[in-house]
């Protein structure tokens, strides 16, 4: 049997390259222009049911609070207090030696009542909403090997207390 | 002085390199962008922390606030008051209530249980505590019973 030009030589076809060479571009923009870098953001549960608007819960045996006092005029932290406890001062060692304390409360994970503590925020008006989020999260756990170990996951706030320097609302 | 004569031709440039970066560069931008739409705003500065990672489960239903202040392009509040900016509007904290009784009202046309959404308040660092004590309360109010609070993810080494 005969093949078609199967004598002929092979030639080179020629694929215009210009129209897919302009939507490659134009997607290209596309996806350049839509680019949206956003830092990755976590969150931390709060507990606040409904029935329990933050009456004071001195006392149940598992419950800590943590009392943050503020410069009225800055809202920088003045003091981080832990209830029956020395007050922990105001820098990073503060918040530490909270972390140390609720480690040492809840066992590391070993104490089988560490599910029921509960730890109630308790801020001045004026502190500033980063020191909540830092006590917050000295008290939920720490990174240990790049994984979380959590302590406390009942966290509520107290009732709110009066302005007495700054209010900005 | 004699010159060469040569055959004027269109110069042949090959494509096949370009089209490869071309490419490449398509498929980084695709699998980098995100066309989700997030509720954040970009005005709310979040306090960094190095416990704040991304859920690993998204939440079906959620409410995001975000609480922050006005600032000009160095970062400097215009505008003492701490605002939510709520739908293009931005309404001072204490004000909110009717805004979430209206979303409460929405969750409950399409048949979600308030008990199962989430409010999320993204605020800026600066914000008084005494502020956000008061968001919660007034979401109390509008029967709002699951909170989260926001935080950007902080890279630290330990």
């Amino acid at each position: 049997m005969k093949v078609r030009g199967s004598g002929k030589k092979a030639e080179k076809v020629d694929v215009p390259m210009a129209p897919m060479i302009d939507v490659v571009f134009q997607l290209l923009i596309f996806f350049m222009l839509t680019l949206n870098i956003v830092a990755p953001e976590g969150d931390f549960n709060i507990n606040m049911p409904i029935g329990a608007p933050g009456p004071p819960s001195d006392n149940v045996p598992t419950s800590i609070q943590v009392r943050l006092l503020a410069d009225p005029e800055t809202g920088q932290l003045a003091q981080l207090q832990v209830t029956g406890q020395e007050p922990y001062g105001s820098g990073p060692a503060a918040f530490q030696r909270l972390n140390t304390y609720i480690l040492q409360q809840t066992g590391a994970g070993k104490n089988p009542l560490a599910d029921e503590i509960e730890v109630e925020i308790d801020p001045d008006y004026e502190v500033n909403y980063e020191y909540i989020v830092k006590a917050i999260s000295s008290v939920t756990g720490r990174m240990r090997d790049g994984k979380l170990q959590r302590f406390v996951e009942k966290i509520k706030f107290a009732a709110p207390r009066e302005a007495r320097g700054r209010v900005a609302g | 002085m004699k010159f060469k004569a040569a055959a004027s031709s269109a110069p042949e440039v090959d494509m096949t390199p370009m089209i490869d970066i071309v490419f490449q560069l398509i498929s980084f931008f695709m699998v980098i962008t995100n066309f989700e739409q997030t509720q954040a705003d970009e005005r709310v500065k979040l306090p960094a922390d190095r416990l704040a990672k991304p859920a690993e489960v998204k939440r079906d239903n959620e409410l995001v606030l975000n609480v922050g202040y006005k600032r000009d392009k160095d970062g400097n509040k215009t505008d003492p008051r701490a605002l939510v900016f709520y739908a293009a509007q931005d309404i001072p904290v204490a004000n909110i209530g009717p805004k979430l009784k209206i979303e409460q009202q929405v969750f409950k046309d399409t048949g979600v249980d308030l008990k199962e959404v989430t409010l999320i308040i993204r605020a800026d660092a600066e914000v008084p505590a005494g502020l956000i004590q008061m968001l919660i309360k007034l979401s109390q109010e509008a029967g709002f019973e699951k909170f989260a609070l926001k935080a950007k993810a902080e890279e630290t080494a330990g």
